[in-house]
This record gives C-alpha cells, sequence and structure tokens, in this order.
C-alpha cells in the first residue's frame, strides 16, 4: 500500500494513482499548450477535497485558481467562478462585475487563461448554479486553445437522473479525465485506527472505507464505532461544551459558512466557543468566515436539531442578515425565509432572488425561486401569480425542462383567463404556441396560437400580435400547408408596419436572410439571431448544396455553441448529420448524430433526425440493430401528424427492408407517412418516398415541387438519376441508381461504389440477384504510401507542414477539431513520431510531399 | 451492454510482434477503445493470419467502428452476439 505526503504535511493514504494521473495531464497541457478537463467523482466523504488539495499544493508550474460550489438551495449565479475573477483582477473581474452572460464570461476567462498555463479547480459542482455549469460547458468546448488543467470535482452519489449535470457530463465525452476516487482498503483503515483501540475490522465494516466516516469515528473517542456517520458526528459535539454546541447548530443552519460577525448575535461567548470548536477540528474558520470542515458533518447537526429549534435560528439568521450593511444576497434570504417559514420575507426575496438568477443566466435557479415564491404565494394577488408563473415558464424554457415550462404557462393563462386580462392571456397563449410544437404537441400548438390571435386582434397591432402571426406561419410551413403560411405572414408584415417593432421588421423579411441575422446581432437580440442564424444554416442543406451546406452548418454550430443556445444547436448538430449522410461520409454522420442522442432534450426533431441517421447507417453497412433507432424515430414523430417530421424515418424504414429483401413490406411502412404528404401535395416530401414505393411496385406519380433527382427515378429514368445524384455529390444514391437501371454493366459500377461506401447490405442484394462478374470478398485495401497514410492524413499532414494549429486546419479541410486531433494522433503514429515537426521532417524524407 | 463479434481481414497477415512493440501496440488499442467504453475481450486467427474474429463488449456498432477507425483495424463485419455455453443446458 503506497502513500503520497503532499505540502500541507500531512498523509494521503492510496491515492498516488490518481495524483499521478493529474501530474501526468499537467504535464501534458504544459508541454503542449492544449487544455484539458478533469473530472474528479466519488461519494461524499471520500476525501476529493483532500485529494485536490493535495495536488494543488504540488503544482509550482503553474498557477492555481480554486473556488468551491455552494450547497444552498438555491446557489448564487457564476458564483465559483466570480470568486475566481475577483481573486485575479484585472479586465476578468471587470466583466465578472457587470453581471454577465455565461457566454461573454467564458471568453473573458479563456483570454486570461490563455497567457500562460493555469489549474482551475471547481469543487463540487453537483451543486453548481446553471449559469456556472454553462460557463463550463462552454469552457471545455474551447480548452483545446488554453494552457489550463480544469478539475471539477463532484458527488456520484448525489446525480438524480434528472439532474443537470448529468447531461453535462455527457456532452463532455471521453477527452476529459475522469478520475473516480474510491473508498479505503481495510489496510488502510487499519493504519489509520492503530493506536485508537478501535477494532479494525467492525471499523472497516461500519464504515465501507469512507474516510470522513472513519476519522469522524475515530475523533468521537471511545472503544466503539458510531452506527452511522451521523451518530458519530452527533457523538463528537457531544464532547463540547453547551455554548460550544450552540455554536455549531448556528452554523450549521448557515451553508456552507457564516459571517463571524453574525455568531455573536446569535449565541453567547462566540469567540470562545468558536475556538473550542476550531481547536477539535469541527469547525475552520478563515478570512472572516465560519464553516464546518465537512459538509456532511454540517448536515448531521442541522438535521439533529429539532424542527422548532431550527426555526427559531433561521429566523434570527435572517434578521441579522437584514441588518447588515451593504448588498445580501436574496437567494441567501430566501433560504432562510423558507426554512424560518417566514412567508411574507419568502414573497419578498424569493422574487427578487428569481429576478437576479435569471439575469446572469441561472435560470434552473430562477425557476426555483419562482417555484418558492409561488408555493408560499396562494394568498398573493392573481395578476402577480400569473406573472411569477410567466417568469417561471420563461426559465424552464431555457433549461428544457419542457413540462414544467407548459404547465406553468397553461395555469397562468387560466389566471388571466379569470381576470378577464384578454392582453395577458394572449401574450401567454403565443407563448405556448411557440413552446409546444418542439416537443411534438402540434394540435395543441395550434390551438393555442389561433386562441391567442383571437384575443389580441381585438387589441390592435402589438408585438405580442406580431409573434403569434409569426408562429403560425411557422406550423402552417411545419404542416405543409403553404397557402395558409403566406396568409399569416401578410398579416406579420402589416403588423410590423404598423407596430415599427425592429423584431418583427426582422421576422417579417424573407425567411433565413443573412441581413436579418446581422440586423438582430447589432441590436443584441442574440436569441432571435440564434434562430435566424439556424435557419440560414439549414437552408443550403435542403437544396442539396452540400459545399455550402458544410459551410453554413458549421458556421451555424459555432454561433450556437459559442452564445451558449444549446436548442438551435441541437437541430444544427442533427442537420450535420443528416449533410455528412447525404454525401456518403457515414462516419462522421454517426459521430454528429451521437452527440445529438446522447444529450436528452424535449425537442423531439433533432432526435428523430440522428435516431433516422444512425439506423440507416447501421443498415446499409450490415451492422447489427438497425430497426430500434428507426422504430424510435418512428414513434416519435407519428403523434406530430407532420408529414415533414414523418416522411424521413418512413423512407429509413423503407429502404431498410428493401436492403433486406423485404420488398413487400415497404407498402405497408410508408403507408401512413404517403397519405399524409399526398393529403397536403407536399412535392417537397414525396420525393424520398416515392422512389422506394416505385422500386416496391407501386404506382406513383409525379407532382410539383418533387426533387428532381427523386422525380427522375420515379418516372424510371434511372441513367439520367444516377449521372444528377454523382454530379450533386451523393454517392450512395447514385450507386442506388444505377442498380435501378438493370443493366449489368451499371450495376457492376454500383458495386464498386458500395464496396467504396461500406455499403455491405446494398452490395449484399445485388450479389443475390444474380449480377455476374462481381468479386468475391471484401476489398483489399491497397498500400499505394510507404507509411500508409491515407489521403486525408496526408492533406492533414501539408497543412501541419504549413505550420497550422488543429483549429485552423479544422477551419481549412472543414472539419471538427475532433477529428483533426484524430488525424494527427494517426498521423504521429503512422511516422513513429514524438512531435508534429518530427512528423513532417519524416514525411518529408519519405518523400510524401513530392 | 451488447456483445459483438467483429471479422477482420488483413490481406498481407495480421502481425503483432511478440515483444515490448507488440505489447504497447495492444495497450494502445485498448486505451483508445476505452474513450469510447469498447472493450476487447479476445480474438481469434485464422492459421495463415488473413482472418480474425474478434470479440468485443461495446455500447454500439458505432463505436466499434470508431473505435477501429482509429486502430487502423480494418472492419468486414459486425455482428450481435449471445454467450451459448454447451454446460448451460445440464
Amino acid at each position: 500500500m503506497t502513500s503520497t505526503v503532499p505540502a500541507s504535511g500531512f498523509e494521503l493514504l492510496e491515492r498516488t494513482a490518481e495524483l499521478d494521473a493529474f501530474a501526468a495531464a499537467l504535464a501534458a497541457v504544459d508541454e503542449t499548450g492544449r487544455g484539458k478537463l478533469a473530472l474528479v467523482r466519488g461519494e461524499a466523504g471520500i476525501g476529493k477535497t483532500a485529494l485536490v488539495d493535495s495536488f494543488t499544493g504540488s503544482v509550482h508550474s503553474a498557477r492555481v485558481l480554486r473556488a468551491a460550489c455552494e450547497p444552498l438551495h438555491t446557489p448564487s449565479p457564476l458564483g465559483p467562478f466570480l470568486e475566481i475573477a475577483d481573486a485575479i483582477g484585472g479586465e476578468l473581474a471587470r466583466v465578472a462585475a457587470a453581471g454577465p452572460q455565461p457566454y461573454a464570461l467564458t471568453a473573458a476567462l479563456v483570454r486570461e487563461l490563455a497567457s500562460r498555463p493555469a489549474v482551475v479547480l471547481i469543487e463540487d459542482i453537483h451543486w453548481a448554479d446553471e449559469a456556472t455549469l454553462d460557463v463550463l460547458r462552454l469552457l471545455s468546448r474551447r480548452l483545446e486553445s488554453v494552457p489550463a488543467l480544469v478539475v471539477a470535482t463532484y458527488r456520484d452519489d448525489e446525480l438524480t437522473r434528472s439532474h443537470p449535470l448529468r447531461a453535462l457530463l455527457g456532452e463532455f465525452g471521453p477527452r476529459a479525465l475522469r478520475v473516480p476516487v474510491a473508498a479505503l482498503s481495510p489496510e488502510a483503515v487499519a493504519q489509520l485506527a492503530t493506536e485508537s483501540g478501535v477494532d479494525p475490522h467492525v471499523l472497516y465494516q461500519r464504515t465501507n472505507g469512507n474516510p470522513f466516516y472513519v476519522t469522524e469515528a475515530l475523533a468521537a473517542g471511545g472503544d466503539g464505532v458510531p452506527e452511522t456517520v451521523r451518530d458519530a458526528v452527533l457523538a463528537r459535539a457531544t464532547r463540547l461544551s453547551e455554548d460550544a454546541r450552540r455554536l455549531l447548530d448556528a452554523v450549521a443552519v448557515v451553508p456552507p459558512h457564516v459571517e463571524r460577525a453574525l455568531l455573536d448575535g446569535l449565541v453567547p461567548n462566540a469567540d470562545a466557543a468558536l475556538d473550542e470548536c476550531t481547536a477539535v477540528g469541527m469547525l475552520r474558520a478563515d478570512a472572516g468566515r465560519v464553516g464546518f470542515r465537512h459538509e456532511l458533518a454540517r448536515i448531521a447537526l442541522e438535521d439533529a436539531l429539532p424542527p422548532g429549534a431550527r426555526r427559531t435560528l433561521h429566523r434570527a439568521v435572517l434578521a441579522l442578515l437584514l441588518d447588515m450593511p451593504g448588498d445580501v444576497d436574496p437567494a441567501r434570504l430566501a433560504h432562510h425565509a423558507e426554512e424560518a417559514e417566514d412567508t411574507e420575507s419568502i414573497l419578498r426575496f424569493a422574487p427578487e432572488a428569481a429576478a437576479r438568477a435569471a439575469a446572469v443566466g441561472s435560470h434552473r435557479e430562477a425557476a426555483d425561486q419562482y417555484a418558492l415564491a409561488l408555493r408560499n404565494g396562494a394568498d398573493v394577488e392573481p395578476a402577480r401569480r400569473a406573472g411569477w408563473l410567466v417568469l417561471r415558464a420563461l426559465s424552464c424554457y431555457v433549461t428544457d425542462q419542457s413540462e414544467e415550462t407548459l404547465e406553468s404557462l397553461r395555469l397562468a393563462a387560466s389566471i388571466y383567463h379569470e381576470l378577464g386580462d384578454e392582453i395577458s392571456e394572449g401574450e401567454t397563449r403565443e407563448r405556448l404556441c411557440a413552446y409546444l410544437w418542439c416537443p411534438g404537441y402540434v394540435e395543441e400548438s395550434r390551438a393555442a396560437g389561433l386562441h391567442a390571435v383571437a384575443l389580441l386582434e381585438p387589441h390592435g397591432p402589438s408585438r405580442q400580435l406580431g409573434a403569434a402571426y409569426d408562429q403560425m406561419a411557422f406550423l402552417a410551413d411545419q404542416g405543409s400547408r403553404p397557402d395558409e403560411a403566406r396568409l399569416w405572414r401578410e398579416r406579420l408584415l402589416e403588423t410590423a408596419i404598423a407596430t415599427e417593432d425592429l423584431e418583427l421588421e426582422i421576422l417579417s423579411r424573407a425567411e433565413g436572410s443573412e441581413v436579418a441575422f446581422a440586423v438582430a446581432l447589432e441590436n443584441g437580440l442574440i436569441g432571435l439571431a440564434g434562430s435566424i442564424q439556424q435557419e440560414v444554416a439549414g437552408t443550403p442543406l435542403w437544396q442539396r448544396r452540400y459545399q455550402a451546406a458544410d459551410a453554413s452548418l458549421r458556421a451555424g454550430l459555432a454561433f450556437h455553441s459559442i452564445h451558449g443556445l444549446e436548442l438551435y444547436r441541437h437541430y444544427v448538430l442533427s442537420w450535420l448529420a443528416l449533410c455528412a449522410l447525404e454525401q456518403g461520409r457515414w462516419d462522421e454522420a454517426v459521430d454528429w448524430a451521437d452527440e445529438v442522442i446522447r444529450t436528452p432534450r424535449a425537442s423531439i426533431s433533432p432526435r428523430i433526425t440522428a435516431l433516422t441517421v444512425v439506423g440507416v447507417v447501421r443498415a446499409r453497412r450490415g451492422d447489427p440493430d438497425p430497426w430500434s433507432p428507426l422504430d424510435e424515430a418512428y414513434d416519435l414523430a407519428i403523434p406530430s401528424g407532420e408529414a415533414r417530421r414523418i416522411a424521413p424515418p418512413s423512407a429509413a424504414r423503407a429502404e431498410v427492408a428493401w436492403l433486406e429483401g423485404r420488398d413487400s413490406e415497404i407498402a405497408e411502412l410508408t403507408e401512413a407517412a404517403w397519405e399524409l404528404a399526398q393529403a397536403r401535395r407536399d412535392g417537397g416530401i414525396m420525393g424520398a418516398l416515392g422512389v422506394w414505393r416505385r422500386r416496391a411496385g407501386l404506382p406513383v406519380e409525379v407532382v410539383d415541387g418533387i426533387d428532381p433527382h427523386h422525380a427522375l427515378e420515379i418516372r424510371g429514368e434511372y441513367a439520367a438519376a444516377a449521372v444528377r445524384w454523382a454530379e450533386t455529390g451523393c454517392p450512395y444514391e447514385a450507386a442506388l441508381a444505377l442498380v435501378g437501371t438493370g443493366e449489368e454493366e451499371a450495376q457492376r459500377e454500383a458495386f464498386d461504389a458500395f464496396q467504396r461506401l461500406g455499403a455491405a447490405a446494398a452490395a449484399e442484394r445485388l450479389r443475390r440477384s444474380g449480377v455476374r462478374g462481381l468479386p468475391r470478398g471484401p476489398r483489399r485495401t491497397t498500400r499505394a504510401n510507404p507509411s500508409n497514410l491515407t489521403t486525408r492524413e496526408i492533406e492533414v499532414l501539408a497543412l501541419l507542414k504549413e505550420g497550422l494549429r488543429n483549429s485552423e486546419i479544422a477551419g481549412r479541410l472543414v472539419l471538427s477539431e475532433r477529428t483533426v486531433h484524430h488525424h494527427v494522433s494517426a498521423i504521429l503514429r503512422k511516422l513513429d513520431s514524438g512531435s508534429r515537426t518530427e512528423a513532417v521532417t519524416r514525411a518529408s524524407a519519405l518523400g510524401i510531399f513530392a | 451492454m451488447p456483445r459483438y463479434v467483429v471479422e477482420r481481414t488483413f490481406p498481407e497477415g495480421l502481425e503483432i510482434p511478440a515483444d515490448a512493440r507488440g505489447a504497447m501496440a495492444c495497450l494502445g488499442i485498448v486505451e483508445r477503445n476505452a474513450d469510447d467504453g469498447v472493450t476487447w475481450i479476445r480474438s481469434y486467427v485464422t492459421g495463415d493470419r488473413s482472418k480474425t474474429f474478434c470479440v468485443y463488449d461495446a455500447p454500439n456498432p458505432e463505436a466499434i467502428r470508431r473505435t477501429a477507425g482509429r486502430n487502423d483495424l480494418p472492419v468486414d463485419r459486425i455482428t450481435e452476439v449471445r454467450v451459448l455455453d454447451p454446460y448451460f443446458h445440464f
């Protein structure tokens, strides 16, 4: 059993592997200048703080910045990052003091961290507020370009399924270093127990090697081992004087620490009591604040307080905080008010705390604070309650709490209805209309929109009325009702002119306009800009202009990523998957799709698209289980009743049936979608479905608006279709069209194409159909160059020779940085080089650049 | 987590030297697999070393292909399997 002696002097048992991992990560950051994220996880009391303390104590080559998240019921927004900004000072502190949005703070932080290597430690991120999590998310996306090791610790035993940290952890992906901290071994426990008189076996059995429990149990004295951690802590407390115990109770109700000055007003003889508590190590005092050395101890003592005593203490703390000079965080006041069951104070401070949280983007916290106010607001005027409901809904929406959003809005709408406030009700129903579509409640969305229009129209032109028209136009588009959409847009334009409202004006411009985007951006309307940018990004894809689509989608992704516009980003990711799929870049398509699927969100469209991509690629390659993702996509889409959502998974299922030789099932698989598309005469949708139905021998007529590629195939002009697909840049569809010609020469050519693409299923189907002259077995990979570099890797190598960084290479070749990173790794490996310069030298020597 | 059999063809025959370099190569493969939650259980190789049947635990087929790409390994076919032991029925 090994141990390490950190700078602070006391021995840490059994943590060498973890400390080595940190050291290696920091060394890599030092050497490459590329940042890294390390995630330290473990149950409460496992010693995460001791571990990271030991690590940071040993760091000499970089500056160390640290802060911790606080276990408040509703934590202060951006807390830890504000602390760090304070410590650094300068521009970062200025930005932080201005109440920034997460992306603005991240940008300033990245600028600050670029200057020299740093270790940034954020503890207990399971308590982090939304804004802090956002900064972590945004920061992790930019770490490659900053020499910083960001270490975040969290308790994995507290992550419920819906905890926002869960989703974020999934997003960090495999590049983050994961450091699980394990319990102590029986040997280590025995070592700690020597000279204590406690039976090491019993100690290990009770504590399961949890370090905090072990140390508390040993500190409790005596020969026995307390049954629970809580008992151990309480046992320690009982050995102190009455004054000291009172002090412990007082400190226990103010998480995570209390101002020293407050203690005098809470307990008698605070000074002496504090000395006693710090002497035995139960409390820690620094910089005028007093707290427990471990949160578990605080909780044990707080829980042990009888309810009456607890309420009294909270009331006393609240009164003292209000007396304190300066600005006290309303979230703190709301917390104590809630614990004191002081309804009046709750209603005074919770809404204020909510507004402040929302202003800095801590929307989950804002939503919780509004909920707190609402829970205690039964006697508040209905109009005020409705206002809180709407604000809560907005915050819930931003944090993807879809059901809560809709529920709050519905309640608010009915309150306004009771009050006869048509305008407020209309505005609320307009928001409902907007938020009901993404999770797929199409009928209800339309009803809410119509209702909103009916309520608002009598009151004359207004922004909200215009917004309602815009929503209805969108719904009409998505429901394949272009004439209806046109009518709504006319009304939108009239309203925009009448109100001279900038947002309406932007919305009423030509769809997906670059100019509209610029105007929105100039006027600081980031959300609106994001929504326009999303449309702009997708347009080339629907037109099959793939080079432009690659560029615009990546630009869109960058924009939404930087600004934390997660909803739009999700859509763009799914379109990137589609864009890669249609060009035959299936590995890339699946990577994008995977990112969408990994992050669960209420919006169904991106998920439908991503699942369809994954299922189709699996089927095309002959990989196991294409049906699960496709069935899920289809099941998600059907309730919406929208042809645009239902058709793609339908067509995909048809393709898979065809690949598996089950042509007869295509009719049934595409029935529902086909009827919908026909009923709407939506040519844009009918193309792909029509092609498969024709292949299955069903009659299909060509209508206006069908994609010309599909039209050619439906008319049976397969040779022409093949040429056209190839020109457009869709190799798989081109090959399928060649198969459709029925000519053996063309089919052999298709076979080659299938082999190149890895389309094993289509190749197999050709074989089964009896085409002659097809080679047996998989294609032999040719080794044309001495070091086995692929074409792409040689491209990357050429740019390395020019001295470009990964991000620049990614920009040049239109790839993700992660893909470039993998190519560079492969290059270094194949050329047996330890650095980029070495690789370039070797490549030159091998004549690769000739 | 599903189990898969991955068939690979090595036209020039698979060569993994039985020394430190070979060990490093295998370790590299294992590390790169771990990034995607892929675990290499075991491989069966034909006598002439031209074909392997590799048993993997992985979350999905995409993870297998991704790690294969990073490890420069060919993938001919992926099949999901379950274990069937002769002794199970006794």
